[in-house]
């Protein structure tokens, strides 16, 4: 009769117990471990490409030097930057204190579009801010705006020739 | 020689590589549970944000909640003020118990203001809510209502919230104007894409800026949230809307909608409006909810409302049996009507009627230019077609009725009792030649008779019985409930008319019409709305899906005048297979598509563009029995008196409804893109379109504070056990 031969390891049954778990453990870990940084690294890429934004505003002015203004209109665009309309708010005089109208057609063609009219009695002369544009800014660039003033009136209808607009910007931040 | 290296060396060895194991194994776990996936999620629509490393008064129970701080770009952003946005992820490092949900004490009132009220026995719990007030004023000329909303937002805690209130209004609203006034400033809204405009919110909510955000949950429902309220701080939203009115039976129609009703949602369904009560919000696992003041409780939230109506006719008669109102009738066809001060409570629909004067009502045009043409040539027209007199001479065909009764749990009391009286009513007026089923349906859909049967003595009389044992109670699968009254074989002899009663207190509203188109066939369904703060949207959807009308049944309305009235437009024809000429006018897009019949009593809206001047004659063909007939109606399209502001608006709303009840039976390419580009042109909220409105002149100090969802008064007539606690099971 042949008796099996037991092959005796060198550290022992309890040995090989315990090497196979602390194998099984460092797998486990370095699994864990490189899972965790791809996890990391696809979190922060994506935070990476998630656009920061920040708020503020341009105030639109109009200069009605001789006709007191009843009606305008102008376009507003920021030509360098992203910028998201937020908001539109009226200006100081009372004529003009509701927040103008806005052109929806051309809020979502890239142009914002904004009039506002007055039939009441009090109506502004000179430099005065009719408008205030809430914005949203997103990225880094900082944005350029232009304004062009399409239409100014005064109580009459008459067309306000020597009419100017101007910008100015600001946030609260 | 390895024997005695591992016997020197091997068990320190081993430990080593042991302990290097676990601790990489350890820090695995952990760097899994730092990329910004929580380990345990608390969070939803409804939770709070707050500052890191303070406790929260969690408004989901009251228990405090030690919050973590968030991660940005990888790293802890400890101390700063970036906090997470509404699509952000926040984790917590205690997960408070589900179980736990705190009786009901003198100090339960979020977040965490410590205020106690004393409440006399008997009397309603005053619960601070963040809305203060809503104020109603709306404008009618002709049939189209012009109607301003303005919610004040006031904050009643000491620390700051973002206040979400979720609230209805006309299904056929078309929601053109969003403005948010702070202080003394005021703030026109813009309409963007529905994900464009929650990320803007939700960014300038993270970033302490007073915003509010406006979005179409269905479309007779809104969620307003308005963020960055400092403590004592008041923001008014203003919402403006127009509608055109329905005309039933004699009457024009203004409708008002305060409270939405809670609603039932088969399992598996997580796209509805849930019904939780006050303080549990997220515990529906619906996409929108409405939390609902317990019936021991009430809120300071009241409303006002006044109604000026131009009628350009003498107005007979003013009604409205839902609120108490004062009313008076200035000259020359005008009436201003102002709801009381008692009755101020937005607890149920506010329904007013009027007559005008003049037996034969006409059908009539009303335009509105095209501004963007300066020819003056074009524009939008509406068309209330009211069916010829001559209907109601002839005699009517034999009928096989179905009777369908809501019997579910929101139908308890009140309502069951008004669908008993109507259809005894019914039941006791039909005709020799009818016959008749009656179905009821709750958890399940249940038949009466096997198969309709004779509208005689005996079997009147075992139905009277069946109706007077109905109870209520359990859910509301009313798509079984369409399937019993319409999936059994048509009797050709007759016309089947299904009489479906119910209140559309359900979640699945797009699939119920579905299931309406696709089973009609030859029937018709005239559905019955029952309650006082019914779903208008679906009923309405059912009647023009189900090519019949609707009909509303209010608790305090007459059961047997409505279902006279219903009888009496049931038993003559209907003027069918209508098609409209319009001649030279040159219009187009005209809606809805698919003209249903025109019925006694109940004339038809249809709007479109036009291209055209002058006087035109629009006709329309259609049968009457089996007779051709013609109704010719003359138009001015030059005339002043018929032109309207809004008509451009409720030709796009239109527009939408009629894209959006499509979708629910046909596939329409790019249905989204459409609705979209439609919303947008037009400046209209809709499912995929949304109004934002950021105040950038000014931060508020702080992170975004506390989320507080405004409570609702369950319905008139609802209740509360029956409806809001059971959706929690």
């Amino acid at each position: 009769m042949i008796r099996p031969t037991k092959y005796r390891l060198p550290c022992g049954r309890r040995s090989v117990v315990v090497v196979l778990v602390f194998c099984s453990l460092l797998s486990l870990g370095i699994a864990a471990l490189v899972h965790g940084q791809d996890s990391v690294r696809g979190q922060t890429e994506s935070a990476a490409t998630a656009v920061a934004s920040r708020f503020g505003w341009v105030d639109v002015y109009i200069d009605a030097p001789q006709q007191s203004l009843a009606a305008y209109q102008f376009e507003f665009a920021a030509e360098v930057g992203q910028v998201n309309v937020v908001g539109i708010e009226g200006g100081d005089a009372a004529a003009f204190k509701a927040p103008p109208y806005y052109d929806t057609h051309a809020m979502h063609h890239n142009r914002v579009i904004l009039a506002a009219f007055s039939t009441g009695a009090d109506l502004p002369l000179g430099h005065v801010r009719v408008a205030r544009v809430n914005i949203e800014i997103r990225g880094d660039v900082k944005p350029q705006y232009v304004a062009r003033l399409q239409a100014s009136a005064d109580a009459e209808g008459t067309t306000i020739s020597k009419a100017a607009i101007s910008l100015t910007e600001g946030s609260a931040q | 020689m390895f024997q005695t290296f591992f016997g020197r060396f091997g068990k320190a060895f081993l430990g080593m590589l042991l302990a290097i194991s676990v601790a990489a194994a350890i820090y695995g776990c952990v760097a899994q549970s730092f990329d910004g996936r929580p380990v345990s999620r608390n969070w939803s629509d409804g939770d709070t944000a707050t500052s890191p490393g303070s406790f929260s008064q969690a408004p989901s129970n009251g228990v405090p909640v030690p919050s973590k701080i968030p991660f940005k770009d990888g790293r802890a952003m400890a101390g700063e003020s970036a906090l997470p946005s509404r699509d952000e992820e926040l984790w917590v490092i205690e997960k408070p118990s589900s179980e736990a949900v705190p009786p009901l004490a003198g100090d339960d009132q979020q977040p965490g203001s410590g205020v106690l009220m004393a409440t006399p026995p008997g009397e309603q719990t005053l619960t601070p809510v963040p809305l203060k007030h809503t104020d109603v004023k709306a404008s009618v000329a002709g049939y189209i209502a012009t109607v301003e909303v303005t919610q004040r937002f006031q904050n009643p805690y000491d620390g700051k919230i973002e206040a979400v209130y979720v609230f209805p209004l006309p299904h056929n609203a078309a929601v053109n104007e969003f403005v948010m006034t702070v202080g003394q400033r005021t703030i026109r809204g813009i309409i963007r894409q529905r994900q464009e405009a929650e990320r803007i919110y939700n960014a300038a909510k993270s970033q302490g800026y007073v915003a509010s955000l406006l979005t179409q949950e269905r479309p007779n429902i809104f969620t307003q949230s308005v963020a960055n309220v400092e403590p004592g701080k008041a923001i008014d939203i203003s919402i403006r809307y127009f509608h055109t009115l329905a005309y039933v039976d004699g009457w024009y129609e203004f409708v008002f909608p305060m409270v939405v009703g809670p609603r039932f949602h088969p399992s598996g369904s997580s796209q509805g409006v849930g019904a939780v009560p006050r303080g549990q919000p997220g515990t529906s696992h619906q996409a929108a909810e409405v939390q609902y003041l317990r019936p021991s409780e009430r809120s300071g939230h009241d409303i006002s409302l006044s109604l000026h109506i131009a009628a350009g006719v003498k107005i007979e008669e003013v009604q409205t049996r839902t609120h108490q109102v004062s009313i008076k009738n200035t000259p020359a066809g005008q009436a201003e009507i102002v709801l009381d001060d008692k009755d101020s409570i937005p607890n149920r629909d506010f329904v007013l009627r009027y007559k005008v004067a003049g037996q034969a009502i006409k059908s009539c045009v009303m335009v509105q230019r095209d501004p963007k043409r300066r020819d003056g040539k074009s524009g939008y027209f509406t068309l209330m077609l009211y069916p010829p007199q001559s209907l109601a001479d002839l005699p009517r065909k034999p009928l096989e009725m179905v009777f369908t009764i809501d019997v579910s749990g929101s139908q308890t009391g009140a309502p069951l009792a008004q669908e008993k009286t109507a259809v005894r009513y019914a039941l006791t007026h039909m005709g020799p030649q009818d016959t008749f089923q009656v179905i009821r349906f709750g958890n399940t859909a249940e038949k009466l008779f096997a198969n309709p049967v004779p509208a005689n003595e005996q079997y009147v009389a075992q139905a009277l019985r069946y109706v007077d044992a109905l109870e209520a109670g359990g859910g509301t699968m009313l798509v079984d409930g369409v399937h019993a009254s319409l999936l059994f074989p048509h009797d050709p002899k007759r016309l089947r008319f299904v009489a479906f009663m119910t209140d559309g207190f359900i979640g699945n509203d797009e699939e119920a019409l579905r299931e309406v188109h696709n089973c009609l066939d030859q029937s018709r369904i005239f559905s019955f709305g029952v309650g006082s703060s019914t779903n208008r949207y679906l009923l309405e959807g059912m009647a023009r899906m189900g090519n019949g009308a609707a009909a509303f049944l209010g608790l305090h309305d007459d059961a047997n005048e409505v279902m006279g009235k219903f009888f009496e437009r049931i038993s003559h024809p209907a003027m069918t297979d209508i098609s409209v000429d319009f001649g030279t006018i040159g219009a187009t897009e005209v809606f809805p598509q698919r003209l249903g019949d025109l019925f006694v009593g109940r004339p038809v809206t249809i709007t479109g563009r036009y291209s055209g001047d002058g006087r035109q004659t629009i006709r329309v063909h259609g049968n009457i029995g089996n007779e051709a007939a013609i109704i010719e109606i003359p138009v001015d399209l030059n005339d002043a008196s018929a032109t309207r502001d809004g008509i451009a608006a409720v030709w796009a709303r239109t527009k939408l409804a009629d894209l959006a009840d499509r979708s629910s039976y046909e596939a329409v390419g790019d249905l989204a893109g459409q609705i979209r580009q439609v919303a947008l042109e037009y400046g209209l909220i809709s499912s995929f379109t949304a109004f934002v409105a950021v105040d950038a002149s000014a931060k508020t100090t702080g992170d975004h504070g506390t989320t507080v969802g405004v409570p609702a008064p369950v319905p008139e007539g609802v209740r509360y056990a029956t409806t809001v606690i059971p959706n929690q099971q």
